[in-house]
């Protein structure tokens, strides 16, 4: 059987993406509930060329950049019905994206304590 | 081939010989029969050997051992030509002409002439049988080729050739016919007779030297270990001590040396001790000397009896105690220079079977290189031709202090953790001494012994290997031993020296053999005679050393009876110990050293001053001393050391005493100094802890001047009975309020001193020997001088212990309150002069429990403030530990707790949707089988 793949974007021209690797759980508050359209995750931020620095709610991740052994593809589905009924319809997968590095936080978050915040809590 | 039958072999033998004995005769050479017959026939097993393989030819059978027998006596005689020679030379030219006209004659003559009597005997015995019971004596078994075997007669006196005989026949046939060399060698030996005995009645010194010329140090270096020049017991220790390594390093066990090996040895000394002995007297015909040697060698032989004995047991013990490697693991040689001790180690250690590799001064010494070459010779093998195990040889190990001690360095570590280990194993087993040795060996411990020699024991650099080593001193050896040596080199080389000279000149030379050798070696080359009077612009060669500051201290204060008068004859004594003692002191370089010795020491010394003139002269010089180090350390103007030996010779020519000086090391400048640093310490620690208000207006110059000793009175008043508290009147209370409140305020109080130090408390007044109490930092000590006794008086030590306890009270106190106050702190601190000390005292003296008395003694505007915060804290303690800074200030602002909780609970919330949570050492990635018809 042959699953066809194509890829859209020609030769080098495959958008890059990467894998954010946590150890750990990003969860989030439970006052929130289903609202996590367009949910705020964290500032993400490359300091150098290989560290990154990941800041989710009150704790900053620090990790690097790390190429992996085997490169992934993003891949998306897409099914084409075509004129012949259901025998005939066909899926393709759709080359979206490659992945050559992940970025790796496996270190212990540091805590952020905000100064401003605390202040904010006085006057108010 | 065959293996000859043994009636063949003798037919050959004989027939053999009476052509040989023919055909030496014809070539009419003087010797060459008698010594081949008489060779030939000693050498059976050789014989018979060379035979079977001839045989098929007989004629080269009998050509084989002629050339053989030609060409050996030709080495030897050879040889014997080059001995010849260097007699020769020795001798006078007429007696060389005699020798040399049949140099081979003589040679040949001189070998076999006690072989000769045994050949009848021997010719008559069976040489070869194919029993061995037929033959007489040692036989040797041959195994022909085929497998058939012979046993062969073994003639002692043939033993030793037969090797080298061998040898020579191994090595093939002559380029030259064996006759055409004998010619050359005889003609080149008459020549060179001739030149010779020319050249002698010449002049005989051009011919003993040749340019390439040895040094006669290490021409004539003791070679084994009865040749020795230093004193035969540490000789003999030293010895002993590589023998402990056997164990280790040779695997094989220790064994007790037996009671019939001891006392061979013991023969074997005395015996070598006897000839040398005899050997002294034929040379040297010192007569009178000798009587005493022998009866000195005799006793030293009996001490040497008990000394292996004691030896002995020890082995013995430590066998037992130690598997393996000797307790001290390396062995320190020390000594002047010049007195063997090198050549001990190399001779020890030769002795022992080792190989040495010597590290030397001049080698690269820098600590790594060191250790990895340690580590080589400790731990490898060489497998090139020398396979023997290698000790290791550092010389001069003190040389510089900073790369001597990368080497001492090395070792220690190496020889502690040798220890370590050993300590360790040997709790294991004591049984498994070979397995051990091999498991150590792979760990980086010492495993080979290693001598290490230094002229200077007491280096700094030394002081730990000190004392993990076996430490040898090594002591002048008698003069006449020195000089019986000489001689004998003296004669050798053909050097003419009076004894008397020869001991002048070991004396000058205080034994250093190899100054003298090399004194005699250049005044020899030269043509110059030793002169006595003129030693010690003679000698040459001598090895720099820095003699030790007590000998520069005591050169100082000594005058040399003998020598000098001796010297002072010849007209340049005065002037030679200015030399000497000027060389002496520079040499020694630390100035600052020497003149504190002399300083602290001359004193000590009987000399003859009435009126304290020299005394004076003697301060005075020395004043000039310390400013002229002053102004060189200052102006950094080293040159101007120089003048420094200068004033030690004059001190010198004032006071040197012919007795023996009590020299001490100089210590009281140390001693002060420290003092001063540790009381300036203490001065300035506890300036700093008076209350600023006080402290201000002491400078501790002032305070040391004039403030203590007053201090002191006050601190220890009269008036107050040693009774308890509540007894005393209310004056005595005012009394003792008073002095606690000073001591508070000086931050004094008394401690409990220990026990290790009683000798303070006791001299000032506390009898008992039980807890003693002192002045906490102890201001008493900046009175304490030398012969003087302040005359303040000391509480008991009931009163002391009172004031003690007040005074820990009265601080607490006096610490809370002026911590809350604040800026009250001027007022609180002073409370004897704010408040009136009636008041107070009475509290003090009547309740007991601190916060009263703090609350009462605590100025008005103090305590009441302190009251109302803690109402005002009281009902409402705060959960956060920070708060308790924050909140008292807005207090009044805040509102309640729980609504502000939750509301920054909400902020959180809104400001942080989303959180990490952190999965501390692991990971919990998912895989997920992924379908194929997900894909489709």
């Amino acid at each position: 059987m042959q699953i066809q793949v194509r890829c859209a974007c020609g030769e080098g021209g495959c958008p890059e993406w990467a894998i954010v690797e946590l150890q750990g759980v990003v969860e989030a508050d439970p006052s929130i509930g289903n609202q996590l359209q367009n949910l705020e995750i964290g500032h993400l931020c490359c300091s150098s060329q290989s560290v990154y620095k990941f800041t989710v709610g009150y704790h900053e991740l620090s990790g690097t950049k790390v190429p992996l052994k085997k490169p992934l593809l993003v891949l998306k589905k897409r099914k084409e019905e075509s004129l012949g009924g259901a025998e005939s319809s066909t899926t393709e997968l759709e080359v979206i994206g490659i992945i050559r590095h992940r970025i790796l936080f496996k270190n212990r978050p540091k805590a952020l304590i905000s100064v401003p915040q605390t202040k904010e809590k006085k006057t108010g | 081939m065959d293996v000859p039958l043994a009636e063949e072999l003798e037919w050959l033998e004989s027939a053999f010989l009476q052509e040989e004995s023919v055909e030496e005769f014809e070539e009419e050479l003087p010797v060459a029969s008698g010594a081949g017959t008489v060779d030939d026939c000693l050498n059976p097993p050789f014989q018979s050997q060379v035979s079977s393989r001839k045989r098929p030819s007989s004629l080269e059978s009998k050509a084989a051992p002629e050339i053989s027998s030609e060409d050996k006596r030709r080495k030897r005689s050879a040889a014997k030509d080059d001995e010849e020679e260097e007699d020769m030379i020795r001798c006078s030219p007429s007696k060389d002409q005699s020798a040399f006209i049949s140099p081979t004659h003589v040679d040949a003559a001189a070998d076999f002439a006690p072989l000769d009597e045994l050949s009848p005997a021997v010719a008559e015995e069976r040489f070869l049988s194919r029993f061995a019971s037929e033959i007489d004596g040692d036989c040797i078994p041959v195994t022909g080729p085929c497998g058939e075997r012979v046993y062969a007669k073994m003639s002692a006196g043939a033993m030793d050739y037969m090797p080298k005989k061998l040898g020579i026949e191994r090595s093939g046939l002559l380029s030259e016919p064996i006759n055409v060399l004998m010619e050359k060698v005889e003609q080149e030996a008459l020549l060179k007779a001739l030149q010779e005995s020319a050249a002698s009645s010449v002049d005989s010194v051009e011919v003993t030297s040749p340019d390439n010329e040895q040094l006669w140090v290490e021409k004539y270096a003791p070679k084994s270990f009865t040749e020795l020049l230093s004193d035969e017991q540490t000789n003999r220790e030293v010895l002993l001590w590589l023998k402990q390594w056997d164990s280790c390093v040779f695997g094989s066990h220790i064994r007790a040396t037996s009671d019939d090996v001891l006392s061979s040895l013991r023969r074997h000394c005395s015996v070598v001790q006897h000839h040398k002995a005899y050997g002294h007297k034929n040379a040297f015909g010192q007569k009178a000397s000798l009587n005493n040697q022998i009866i000195n060698q005799s006793n030293t032989e009996n001490d040497e009896n008990g000394r292996l004995q004691g030896s002995s047991e020890m082995w013995n013990k430590l066998s037992k105690a130690n598997n393996g490697t000797p307790e001290q693991k390396v062995l320190l040689l020390c000594g002047p220079p010049g007195l063997g001790k090198t050549t001990l180690a190399h001779v020890a250690a030769r002795h022992s079977g080792y190989r040495i590799v010597e590290i030397n001064a001049s080698d690269d010494r820098s600590s790594s290189t060191i250790e990895s070459k340690i580590i080589d010779v400790l731990q490898m093998n060489s497998v090139t031709a020398d396979t023997r195990p290698k000790c290791l040889v550092i010389d001069e190990i003190d040389g510089s202090l900073g790369e001597g001690k990368g080497a001492v360095d090395v070792i220690l570590k190496m020889a502690t953790a040798e220890k370590k280990h050993v300590g360790s194993k040997d709790s294991s087993s004591d049984v498994a001494t070979g397995k051990i040795t091999s498991k150590r060996r792979q760990t980086a411990t010492l495993s080979r012994p290693v001598i290490c020699i230094c002229n200077d024991l007491y280096a700094p650099a030394l002081r730990p290997l000190r004392q993990i080593s076996k430490v040898h001193m090594f002591v002048q050896p008698a003069v006449s031993r020195v000089v019986n040596r000489l001689k004998y080199i003296c004669k050798k080389e053909g050097f003419k020296t009076s004894s008397m000279a020869l001991t002048t000149l070991a004396e000058y030379t205080e034994c250093d053999i190899r100054s003298c050798l090399n004194t005699l070696q250049f005044l020899n080359k030269k043509k110059e005679n030793l002169n006595i009077l003129e030693v010690s612009s003679q000698v040459v060669g001598r090895k720099d050393v820095s003699r030790s500051a007590f000998d520069v201290w005591k050169e100082v204060f000594q005058k040399k009876k003998a020598k000098h008068e001796r010297k002072s004859v010849k007209g340049f004594g005065v002037h030679g110990d200015f030399k000497l003692l000027d060389s002496l002191i520079s040499n020694r370089g630390d100035y600052e050293l020497t003149m504190d010795g002399i300083h602290e020491n001359f004193l000590q010394l009987c000399f003859h001053d009435p009126i304290m003139q020299k005394t004076v002269r003697c301060l005075d010089v020395l004043g000039i001393s310390d400013y002229l180090f002053r102004y060189i350390m200052r102006a950094q103007q080293m040159s101007l050391l120089v003048y420094q030996p200068s004033i030690a010779i004059t001190i010198n020519r004032l006071i040197a005493q012919v007795e023996k000086p009590n020299i001490e090391w100089p210590r009281l400048f140390h001693r002060c100094r420290a003092m001063l640093m540790e009381k300036k310490d203490l001065l300035t620690s506890w300036h700093s802890r008076i209350s600023p208000y006080i402290s201000r207006h002491l400078s501790s110059e002032a305070f040391v001047e004039d403030v203590v000793s007053p201090l002191l009175y006050i601190l220890s008043p009269k008036a107050l009975r040693p009774v308890a508290l509540h007894l005393l009147s209310e004056n005595e209370k005012g009394d003792l309020f008073q002095l606690v409140d000073t001591m508070v305020s000086y931050s004094i109080t008394y401690k409990n001193s220990k026990p290790e130090a009683p000798a303070v408390p006791q001299k000032y007044g506390s009898s008992s020997d039980a807890p003693a109490f002192s002045f906490d930092p102890p201001i008493d000590e900046l009175v304490n001088f030398k012969g003087y006794q302040s005359g303040h008086a000391t509480l008991s030590l009931a009163m002391k212990q009172i004031v003690a306890h007040e005074v820990g009270k009265h601080r607490i106190l006096r610490g809370s309150a002026g911590a809350l106050v604040g800026e009250a702190g001027d007022a609180a601190a002073l409370p004897s002069k704010s408040s009136s000390p009636a008041v107070p005292g009475g509290d003090q003296g009547r309740g007991k429990t601190p916060p009263t008395l703090g609350l009462s003694k605590t100025p008005a505007n103090g305590a009441p403030k302190k009251a109302y915060r803690d109402s005002n804290r009281a009902p409402r303690r705060p959960a956060n530990f920070f708060d308790r800074f924050r909140k008292p200030s807005k207090e009044s602002e805040t509102r309640g707790d729980e609504g502000r909780e939750q509301e920054a609970g909400k902020r959180d919330s809104r400001r942080r949707p989303v959180l990490f949570k952190y999965n501390e050492g692991f990971t919990n990635a998912v895989k997920r089988p992924v379908r194929l018809r997900e894909l489709l």
